[in-house]
């Protein structure tokens, strides 16, 4: 009961604006110019000609508002952008209405008070029809892109008024930071002095670590099949974990007011990083001084990553942030082998205590030469 | 037809019929007239409809600024034309306005030349209103009106297709457009137009009229007559016998259509002849008493003391603009009803305006014709005074025969009524009537007339019967007027033309006043009977024009007043007969009610408990409305959204069928995973629910309508899951 009478308390209050056109503003002065006349002389066909002009004025909007009424939106943006790159949202319009068709719609996302044209038109919806438009949507920086509903404009029929209506409709996107190309070249010399650390215990990685007996549950792809036939028992072989490929990355949030630019920068390149060592087969962890993932791997994984890079927020260097989480009293899973990679937007920022030897990548690198061409 | 095409089609039709409207308004120059047709004969060429054509008739490749010097020409043109050509500022303003229109065709390349296009139409049509009131403007209006609709919707629909959005990335093409005018594009517009037709109706009768006059003018000039000043040559009045313009239309509303008859409308009285020419020597006038308002009643008239009085003749006249200040009545005027500043009259009974209106003017008129005393009929001595006698038995130096004849013809009668008779006879009897008589240029007209040719009209029967009466001492006065002969059977009114500009005689008789004798013969006017098809049609169209002209031109302040009086007093007997119809219809449903309140309270609630139920049970319908909202309830319908709500409630069927089974499908779960777990879970029954979820799907959220076998199909479909028994 309730919700039915928000919905009708909504549908009046949705906001409707109505603008002249430069053309409508013409055909107003001349209305008002003929209408004087009709006044001053008392002749009634200018009063027919008046009547004729202010008709069309009422038919525009009357079938304007019609044209705008019992529109449906469905708006489905992809769970995740990437800043600067080309993604496709959809805006599914239907047509409720039983008998009248809606022509000329100009559809605009409506995003913090501001109508962003997608050049998205709709020349006919006939009566009960829906339809789909894709558009390209570019998030220019990364973080949430909410945007809050739907602007609909019309100047049918005649052109003279330009009705709007705005219908609230939500739809929120994570924008990721931007990925870039790394070297190779440049991570090879990141990652040296993490080689030959290893640590020798049962995992996923490409050497012997153990033959045992098959059980059942065991992937039959590990089945060894040289010693099965020795043995007759059917023997399944174990691979070493590869601790190498095991990586904790730290991104600092903390860089004072100036070095926003070089923050942003820190979250782009450990975006780019993150996704370069996921796509090698890296286990990563990513913490930052306001949260901390999990070691894991894979694209659910990146996912993940990259969501929890979008959201991260720079912190001034005086803030305290030991308060609110007790992080940075444990530092990142390095002991199990594999390397710990600290990026930090500021000089500043202090290292995480680790049993790993730390990379640092400061400003110089990801504003340098780091990225690959 | 593409849109663009179809536009450009529009935009030269809307200027046609302006310039239509023009030439059929004022009296445009012909080489104008021939400069604009022909520009526009070429634009419409250039519009492609034939594509040869067009290829040939290419643009004037001229430069803004030649086609601004020839607007500047054309604007010094103006100034010319004004001050010395047609010396008028309306007159060279339209011929301006028509140069302006035949640069622009020649120049119609930008969407604001269109636009500018569009205000010169604009204009045109606004002259043309201001310089006509007639009936063809009917179709040029409608005309018009249907070119803009048409030219606004197209220019709105090419502005969006030749604007695309700054945002609009290459290759993502709108999903639909407007490539040209569809059937269905085709009847929208003339639905709007037909929308836009019936508002101006509307909004034209219910725009308040507030005319506050600061520049009136009068349209065309007013029609020439004759007959109507102080002094009338004689033989005036025959060259506008030809003439077969209208100059009013006079309904009778007391008298039945089988009644009509020749009608007389009189205008002047004559009382001196000189030989050659009539003229009025009573004609001072004085202004009428108006009351009540607008009513200017004729006081002092002779005929009012007098007891032999006819029936009462009211008549409504509208009357076109002459030349002359007369207003128009059957004899004998007693009042006029008006929107007049005054109305005066002279000693003749003859009505005046204090000026010629310049526009059609409409009034009502109540006239009563004095009938002839039986005393008349016997032989009494007669004393006039002698100043009524200098007027009306003046006669100028004659010859002695018309004297003679008049004495010939009337000897043998006793009375003044029977020697008026006898002159009447012989004159209607013994002369032929021609208009090709040219008396005019004689030096003795009326000798000629009588003794000579024989042979005349209406003035010189009516001055040789003047004449003799006056001989023979009998007062009388020639009455110049229209003797209206046709009828119009479709509006129930005379149309009066010039042609039946008439003169006649008015006799003194001592005890019955003026009485009117006409002693000219009828020249075989058909009055009612067979009428050609054509005449039909004119009258009709004549029929037309009046009720146009009443409706439209004539539409006033007083006229709203008296529309607003009258649905007042319909308004109050609808509203009683709506309150007693429902009173008595709704009276079973209050008894019913009352009984029942009454047995629930054992017949003690009182009013204010009565109401209080009431008001519950208004709340609980409301309510009701608010929750269950009917009007939303699927109704039949053969479109696509009937279709939708089928299949839709198919679904929900089938959803509950399969609840009942113990398989609920979550609010969140997408209906094909839903296909996915039933057909896990209940295989038997997955075909049927895959196939009733896909028709669901394509209805309700693709675009694909259902057609009638596939929502059978469904409906078979569902019946059969229902039969089905889950193991």
């Amino acid at each position: 009961m309730l919700s039915r009478i928000r919905t009708i308390i909504r549908r009046f209050t949705y906001h409707r604006s109505t603008r002249l056109t430069s053309e409508g503003l013409q055909f107003l002065f001349f209305t008002m110019a003929v209408g004087i006349a009709a006044i001053n002389t008392g002749n009634n066909l200018f009063y027919l000609l008046l009547s004729m002009m202010l008709s069309i004025i009422l038919v525009s909007g009357i079938v304007a508002e019609y044209c705008l009424r019992g529109l449906e939106f469905h708006r489905h943006l992809p769970d995740l952008l990437f800043a600067n790159e080309l993604a496709t949202a959809t805006l599914v319009v239907k047509n409720r209405k039983s008998r009248f068709p809606s022509f000329s719609l100009n559809l605009f996302d409506v995003c913090d008070g501001r109508d962003i044209d997608r050049g998205l038109v709709i020349r006919e919806l006939p009566p009960g029809a829906s339809t789909l438009l894709s558009y390209p949507l570019v998030a220019t920086r990364r973080g949430q892109l909410r945007l809050d509903g739907v602007r609909v404009t019309t100047s049918f029929p005649f052109g003279l008024f330009l009705k709007k209506a705005y219908i609230p409709l939500e739809g929120v996107a994570v924008v990721c930071p931007e990925i870039r190309p790394l070297a190779d070249e440049a991570l090879q010399d990141l990652l040296a002095a993490g080689q030959e650390h290893s640590a020798h215990r049962k995992g996923y990685g490409s050497d012997l670590y153990n033959l045992r007996l098959y059980q059942a549950g065991d992937d039959s792809r590990a089945i060894h099949w040289v010693t099965t036939a020795r043995t007759s028992k059917l023997t399944i072989r174990e691979t070493e974990a590869e601790s190498q490929r095991r990586a904790s990355i730290h991104l600092s949030l903390l860089a004072p007011d100036s070095h926003d630019t070089e923050f942003e920068e820190a979250v782009a390149y450990t975006a780019s990083l993150v996704h370069h060592l996921t796509t090698r087969g890296y286990h990563l962890q990513l913490t930052t001084e306001s949260s901390r993932s999990s070691f894991g791997q894979g694209e659910a994984h990146l996912f993940d990553l990259l969501r929890m890079l979008a959201l991260c927020e720079r912190r001034a260097p005086h803030a305290d942030i030991r308060s609110e989480t007790e992080w940075f009293t444990e530092p990142p899973d390095t002991e199990d082998g594999g390397a710990l990679i600290v990026v930090r937007p500021w000089r500043g920022a202090e290292i995480p205590r680790s049993a790993s030897p730390a990379l640092l990548i400061d400003p110089e690198t990801f504003l340098g030469a780091a990225y690959a061409m | 037809m593409p849109c663009d095409q179809a536009l450009r089609l529009t935009s030269i039709g809307l200027a046609s019929v302006s310039f239509i409207g023009l030439v059929l308004g004022a009296s445009l120059p012909g080489w104008l007239i021939f400069l604009t047709a022909s520009a526009l004969m070429v634009a419409l060429l250039r519009t492609g409809t034939v594509n040869a054509i067009a290829s040939v008739i290419r643009p004037v490749p001229l430069s803004a600024t030649t086609w601004n010097i020839l607007v500047l020409s054309g604007f010094l043109g103006f100034w010319i034309d004004s001050l010395w050509i047609s010396g008028d500022l309306l007159t060279s303003g339209i011929h301006f306005l028509l140069v302006l229109m035949v640069i622009k065709l020649f120049n119609l390349q930008h969407r604001r030349d269109y636009v500018h296009l569009y205000a010169i139409s604009l204009v045109a049509i606004l002259a043309a209103a201001s310089l006509t009131s007639d009936l063809w403007y009917v179709p040029v209006f409608l005309a018009y009106l249907l070119a803009g609709v048409w030219t606004l919707l197209l220019f709105q629909l090419t502005k969006d297709a030749a604007v695309p959005s700054a945002a609009m990335p290459r290759g993502l093409e709108p999903l639909e457009s407007h490539s040209g005018v569809t059937p269905k594009l085709f009847w929208m517009a003339n639905g709007l137009a037909a929308a836009t037709f019936g508002l101006t109706l509307v909004m034209f009768f219910v725009i308040p009229r507030v005319s506050a006059g600061f520049y009136q003018k009068g349209y065309g000039e007013n029609i020439r007559t004759s007959g109507f000043s102080d002094t009338v040559d004689l033989g005036s009045i025959g060259p506008i016998k030809r003439d077969r313009s209208v100059v009013m239309r006079v309904e009778l509303p007391d008298r039945p259509t089988h009644e009509v008859g020749r009608f007389y409308v009189r205008g002047m009285a004559f009382d001196r002849y000189d030989g050659r020419s009539w003229a009025n020597q009573l004609s001072h006038r004085r202004n009428l008493s108006e009351h009540p308002f607008e009513t200017f009643t004729l006081r002092g008239n002779q005929s009012h003391q007098l007891p032999s009085r006819g029936p009462a003749l009211h008549q409504h006249i509208q009357l076109e603009p002459l030349d002359t200040p007369v207003l128009f009545a059957a004899p004998f005027a007693e009042s006029v009803h008006g929107k007049f500043p005054a109305v005066q009259s002279d000693i003749n009974g003859a009505l005046y305006l204090p000026f010629p209106s310049s526009t059609r003017i409409e009034y009502s008129a109540v006239s009563r014709p004095n009938t002839i005393s039986p005393d008349d009929l016997q032989p009494q001595p007669i004393i006039y005074p002698e100043s009524f006698l200098r007027h009306f038995l003046q006669m100028p130096v004659q010859s002695e025969h018309i004297a003679e004849l008049a004495r010939d013809v009337s000897e043998s009668k006793r009375t003044t009524y029977e020697k008026a008779l006898a002159i009447q006879d012989h004159l209607s009897h013994n002369y032929q009537y021609s208009l090709d008589a040219p008396l005019a240029a004689q030096a003795h007209p009326l000798e000629e007339f009588l003794f000579v040719r024989k042979t005349g009209y209406c003035e010189h029967y009516a001055t040789a019967m003047v004449m003799m009466l006056r001989s023979v001492g009998v007062p009388a006065r020639l009455v110049t007027g229209f003797l209206a002969t046709e009828w119009n059977e479709y509006g129930n009114y005379y149309i009066v033309r010039q042609q039946d500009a008439h003169a006649w005689v008015e006799v003194h008789l001592p005890q019955s006043g003026w009485v009117m004798m006409d002693p000219t013969p009828a020249d075989g006017d058909s009055l009612v009977g067979t009428l050609p098809a054509w005449h039909r049609v004119q009258s009709m169209l004549d029929s037309a024009r009046l009720r146009w002209n009443r409706f439209f031109v004539q539409y006033s302040a007083a006229d709203q007043l008296a529309v607003v009086r009258d649905l007042q007093t319909g308004g109050a007997s609808v509203r009683l007969w709506t309150l007693d119809s429902l009173t008595a219809f709704l009276r079973p449903l209050t008894a019913a009610f009352e009984t029942g309140i009454n047995y629930l309270t054992g017949g003690d609630l009182t009013p204010a408990g009565t109401l209080a139920v009431l008001l519950l049970a208004g709340c609980g319908a409301v309510t009701w409305l608010v929750w269950a909202r009917p009007w939303k309830w699927p109704r039949r319908s053969t479109g696509a959204a009937g279709d939708e709500q089928a299949i839709v409630q198919l679904y929900r069927r089938m959803l509950r069928q399969l609840e009942r089974r113990g398989m609920r499908k979550p609010a969140a779960m997408p209906p094909l995973q839903f296909i996915r777990i039933t057909q896990a879970r209940w295989s038997t029954a997955g075909t049927a629910v895959a196939s009733i979820t896909e028709l669901y799907c394509r209805a309700r959220f693709g675009r694909v309508p259902l057609t009638k076998e596939e929502l059978h199909r469904a409906h078979e479909t569902l019946r059969r899951l229902t039969s089905l028994s889950r193991s």
